[in-house]
């Protein structure tokens, strides 16, 4: 009875600290190579000496994306002189290179934005909606996913998480807070 | 005379779809309650926005979905998640243009996270989505994304066998 007992706590032991070390694990992201509007090839590894890359799913089309251009312009410059990379993937099915070159054109988007032509990056991080942030330290591991900030209006904004994660990895801190959520427009994949 | 009967019912159905539209805030209180006082019947909670394609695309099956299943325990429930101050000037239009004869909010969450975790904790907040209850209050299925009359009809029927 002893011996059973034993094993049960044991087992239930074993079960927590497998969970304690999944959620305190960083996932990472795995390298890709997509083209940008303008037909350059783009790896992951090609930013492997940034401090934080920054990767955004947008559209051209989403009033949700659309109104969160002017942030993302706002946000690269802001950080671009701090070694923080910032790419754009556009994974919308109906969304081709000529209208993400003049959309980009049009918002002053002036990183870089690639075409994931089939969806398969956005399968690969399982993202869902625009704009999705996610954001990459510098071993590539994923340090924080989810929004902009909290309000699709600007002048609402409360908290940005995107900035604070950014300011936090730069200081050499842990993410606050790693996982957001916000409303947005679902990713329109193919065959679907 | 047959065609001038049907005119003037079908101005009647639209003027009474019109005259049932109100929408009221909801927020978490009011959400719990929706699905955990069930009354016997399933519930099909859609979240949808007036500016999201896909979620305008579907809504016209959400509205057949609703005329075909009122009489079969089965409760349709929309929540907009447009801002509040476009309700009249948006949402009503929209679901008049509809003839949405369902139940329909507008969100009155703290936040989007907030109305995001209640109804699926893994959900990211890719609208449009739909989500079945069963007559216990507990969640069956959720959908996220376009979905078509025959995926929302199977659904349903499953839970009604």
């Amino acid at each position: 009875m002893k011996k059973i007992k034993t094993l049960i706590i044991t087992t239930a032991l074993a079960v927590v600290l497998t969970n304690v070390n999944l959620a305190e694990g960083l996932k990472k992201a795995d390298s890709f190579s997509l083209k940008d509007y303008n037909g350059k090839t783009h790896s992951l590894l090609d930013y492997k000496n940034s401090s934080a890359i920054v990767l955004i799913y947008v559209s051209t089309q989403c009033p949700v994306s659309n109104a969160y251009n002017e942030r993302m312009a706002d946000l690269y410059e802001s950080y671009k002189g701090k070694n923080v990379s910032f790419i754009g993937i556009n994974s919308n099915k109906a969304e081709d290179i000529e209208e993400i070159k003049k959309h980009a054109a049009e918002n002053n988007l002036q990183f870089t934005v690639l075409k994931d032509i089939n969806n398969v990056i956005a399968d690969k991080f399982a993202a869902s909606f625009t704009p999705e942030v996610y954001v990459l330290n510098d071993k590539q591991e994923i340090v924080y996913h989810g929004r902009i900030d909290d309000n699709r209006r600007k002048e609402n904004v409360q908290v940005s998480d995107l900035s604070d994660a950014l300011d936090e990895i730069l200081a050499g801190k842990k993410v606050t807070n790693p996982k957001t959520k916000a409303f947005g427009c679902t990713i329109k994949r193919v065959g679907k | 005379m047959k065609n001038k009967l049907i005119i003037v019912l079908s101005l009647l159905f639209a003027a009474l779809i019109n005259a049932q539209i109100k929408i009221e805030k909801i927020d978490k209180i009011g959400l719990e309650k929706i699905i955990n006082e069930r009354n016997g019947k399933v519930l099909l909670l859609n979240i949808w926005a007036t500016w999201c394609i896909p979620c305008r695309e579907e809504f016209p099956d959400l509205v057949r979905i609703y005329r075909e299943f009122a009489k079969d325990n089965v409760e349709v429930v929309g929540i907009s998640i447009d801002f509040p101050e476009e309700v009249n000037q948006k949402v009503i239009p929209f679901l008049k243009k509809q003839k949405a004869g369902f139940v329909n909010y507008i969100t009155g969450f703290k936040n989007d996270e907030e109305l995001i975790n209640i109804i699926n904790k893994e959900w990211n907040g890719a609208i449009p989505a739909t989500i079945i209850y069963s007559t216990d209050g507990k969640m069956v299925l959720f959908m996220e994304g376009k979905k078509t009359y025959k995926e929302f009809n199977e659904a349903i029927e499953n839970q009604l066998k």
